[in-house]
């Protein structure tokens, strides 16, 4: 009480504390990330290879490491084969975790045991996944059989040794891990709609597909540009599946930018232009998001004009 | 005083019994050390005590702990912590290492292919004085001990000689139906493969995915396969740099192993370009590969328990090729793991008497020998005639696959960027087993990816590597 008078009396004190508050973090923050941002910055403007000298000794490239980064069609490859991986699971991700959420939305008998299996794979360590999932998509393994037994016709699926069908896996693997988390965004959007929309739709004689065509999706639309993105910069950077079953192979059909950048870094210790390419990816992440916040601020102020419009929300 | 009496009779009892307690007893008292031992305890001491921090996978370690204690009993030296690091993850941690210069850890067991880059990031200490000091001398079967040098310098210890001979399925090779059946096939009888050629030909015999059998059992993944193209390579009598540090990918030798890496595709599981030790190790112990050149350490995991296929292989020297105009047979030792001592510790003297102790002939005879961890395969002479170890590995004929195998075993590329040489033949060798492109488009492409690589490091510094990289090839042709 004391304190909130004296305060009170001094205001030039308390803002100063409420600007500490929110400085202080910010500051330690930066000082946090910001040591390991300008020794990245410093690496990817010298050539620097481990075990060719030491780092304080690197001779200064300019933007000669960039540009090697940029002349190099390995790891353009590699970008777009980021893209494919990223775009496909994303979309699967969201396709099912949509599904999922659409089909949770309502309450039911034994919803909240769905609810924890349906998050499962979310919660297993992905490098588990991998291993788990080498043992099931053996030739003779389990997911054949099951396949075979369904399909009834002997399903003898290499999934992990010829190149498309590998790709397809870890695709498969990424939607199979992540899906989880598409749909608890979906969930908690849908739970966010105003149930009376929905009501007002129904007795005006709606049908189901129409309601959620013309009324839940266009509300959904910022919840699911967020799933996308947050679900499309994370598929960007995965490496832990891709590596554990396939080293980027088989050649190089699996060598996506976060598995180059592993080699180039750590199995060539070229760390220069391992810096130089983190920058890069980091630069196109950065135009993702800003491209996301973009359309999220349209969304926003599209959702905005029809709450503005006159007799909306009464 | 009462004079003891002693008879002939009980002299000769108490004879009998020494000769045939002896053995075990020296078998069993590990603890008593030897000749070479006591020097290397002696020359430690006057280092005094120290608390070792070691980088090893768990599975290597397994086999040290007792002669850790028995070593800190002696000189109060012994690795306390053990960094249980998988193989292929210590040469980064290493090069971590190198460039935090912390000194905190003291040794590194690595793959030997990895020295001359950690030499070059300043963080090996030369081992020559003092083995010197300790009176050890380092040997290795055949000319493998030039794999702990580089330019000269030993910078490792060995514990494991991972080498692999050739693998033949002998309830099927030896039996007399087979053996009919191939004659009226072939028109000629069925013999131990002594080319690649013969060996194909042999495979693709027995080749019979519908009963689960398949000709061949290498890898071909992304991560081994370069290792068996060096053997083909090799053998056709290829070496992969010019004198000059140029890359010599392309030759005809070099097709040539492209073209025998790529052949045995028709005789491979369908998910061989996917399948690594752990997929394939099994695959072999079950009985469903009939020819393979394989890690030595299978053998004693075939026959050192009860398997499907205990006593039904053969074990020999891999084939050769008489590409060159003569017969030449090579086999592949990779990853040569040993043990290195950083040079930023400060107890380096202290790491580099412990490896010693832990490689004397007797020493790595008990780690090679270990019944139930085979993980440490054969490489000092000793072991090779060693009864525990050829226990171990089920017989003289797995032995002696194991030895005439090291006469004749060759490195992968060494010299700096080891790494980076591999991952680019790796790659594209995977690429063309995976049809993606020709074998002598993946040789050209790889060729291409080398020069780029050579002129990052430094076309000198490799070119003075060279001489060294080649003097470790075997001395002989065919290991006799």
């Amino acid at each position: 009480m004391a304190n909130a008078q004296t305060i009170a009396r001094k205001p030039g004190r308390g803002l100063l504390v409420f600007k500490w508050t929110l400085l202080g973090p910010l500051f330690g923050l930066l000082l946090f990330i910001l040591p390991a941002f300008l020794l990245q910055l410093y690496f990817s403007f010298h050539s620097w290879t481990i075990y060719l000298g030491s780092w304080w000794d690197a001779e200064f490239a300019g933007l000669g490491v960039f540009r090697d980064v940029l002349t190099d069609s390995r790891f353009w490859w590699a970008a777009l084969r980021s893209l494919i991986f990223a775009s496909l699971s994303t979309l699967g991700c969201f396709v099912a975790g949509f599904a999922l959420a659409m089909a949770m939305h309502r309450p039911f008998r034994g919803h909240s045991l769905f609810y924890a299996v349906f998050i499962l794979p979310m919660l297993t360590v992905p490098v588990v996944i991998a291993y788990t999932f080498e043992m099931l998509l053996f030739q003779r393994g389990p997911i054949n059989g099951i396949l075979s037994t369904i399909l009834m016709t002997n399903v003898n699926v290499t999934w992990l040794a010829q190149p498309p069908i590998a790709v397809f896996t870890v695709i498969m693997l990424e939607i199979w891990n992540w899906t989880p988390f598409v749909f608890i965004i979906m969930l908690a959007g849908l739970s966010s709609l105003p149930p009376e929309l929905d009501e007002a739709a129904q007795v005006l004689g709606a049908s189901r597909w129409r309601i959620f065509s013309e009324v839940q999706l266009p509300l959904l639309r910022p919840v699911i540009m967020l799933a996308l993105i947050l679900r499309f910069l994370e598929a960007m950077g995965e490496f832990p599946k891709t590596w554990a079953l396939l080293q980027g192979g088989p050649g190089s059909a699996t060598e996506t930018v976060p598995v180059y950048l592993f080699l180039t870094t750590w199995q060539y210790f070229h760390i220069s232009r391992g810096a130089a390419m983190s920058y890069l990816v980091l630069i196109f992440m950065i135009l993702i998001v800003l491209l996301g916040i973009r359309l999220l601020r349209r969304e926003k102020q599209t959702i905005d004009a029809i709450h503005a419009k006159p007799g909306a929300g009464e | 005083m009462k004079k003891a009496h002693v008879s002939r009779r009980k002299f000769l009892k108490g004879a009998l019994a020494t000769a045939v307690a002896a053995p075990a007893l020296l078998r069993a008292g590990g603890a008593k050390a030897g000749p070479e031992e006591d020097r290397i305890v002696k020359a430690s001491k006057k280092y005094g005590k120290a608390s070792l921090n070691g980088m090893m996978w768990a599975l290597y370690w397994r086999n040290y702990p007792r002669l850790n204690t028995e070593f800190k009993g002696l000189t109060g030296i012994s690795m306390d912590q053990v960094n249980d690091v998988p193989n292929l993850l210590i040469p980064q941690r290493a090069m971590a290492e190198a460039i935090s210069r912390s000194g905190k850890f003291d040794i590194f067991h690595v793959e030997s292919m990895m020295i001359p880059s950690l030499v070059a990031a300043g963080l090996v200490e030369p081992l020559d004085g003092y083995m010197k000091e300790a009176g050890f001398k380092l040997e290795m079967v055949g000319n493998f001990a030039s794999f702990m040098k580089y330019q000269d310098v030993t910078y490792a210890l060995p514990t494991d000689g991972n080498v692999c001979p050739q693998f033949i399925r002998k309830d099927l090779f030896e039996n007399p139906d087979e053996q009919k059946n191939f004659a009226d096939k072939h028109g000629k009888p069925l013999k131990w493969p002594e080319t690649w050629e013969d060996e194909l030909e042999i495979m693709k015999f027995f080749h019979r995915p519908d009963k689960e059998l398949f000709g061949f059992g290498g890898l071909r993944d992304k991560e081994n396969s370069s290792f068996w193209y060096w053997m083909y390579l090799y053998s056709a009598g290829g070496f992969p740099f010019s004198d000059d540090a140029e890359p010599t990918l392309t030759t005809p030798a070099a097709e040539y192993a492209a073209d025998t890496f790529l052949a045995r595709k028709q005789v491979s599981h369908p998910e061989a370009a996917a399948w690594g030790s752990p997929q394939m190790i099994p695959r072999i112990v079950e009985g469903k590969i009939f020819s393979a050149q394989y890690w030595d350490g299978i053998i004693a995991r075939i026959e050192g328990s009860p398997t499907p296929t205990t006593g039904k292989w053969l074990y020999g020297v891999p084939p050769g090729s008489k590409f060159s105009g003569r017969l030449i047979k090579r086999a592949f030792s990779a990853p040569v793991m040993g043990l290195i001592v950083n040079k930023l510790s400060p107890r380096k003297k202290q790491a580099a008497m412990w490896s010693l102790y832990m490689t004397t002939a007797k020493n790595s005879t008990e780690v090679v020998a270990h019944p139930t961890m085979t993980f440490h395969d054969p490489w000092h002479p000793v072991h090779m005639t060693a009864p525990e170890v050829e226990k171990v590995y089920g017989g003289k004929a797995g032995m002696e696959s194991i030895r005439k195998s090291l006469l004749v075993t060759t490195p992968p590329p060494y010299v700096t960027g080891y790494q980076e040489f591999k991952e680019a033949v790796d790659k594209n060798l995977s690429e063309a087993y995976a049809g993606r492109k020709s074998g002598k488009q993946a040789i050209k492409d790889a060729q291409e990816e080398w020069g780029k690589i050579v002129k990052k490091i430094g076309k000198a510094r490799i070119k003075k590597e060279i001489p060294y990289y080649k003097a470790m090839m075997p001395k002989m042709d065919v290991p006799t």
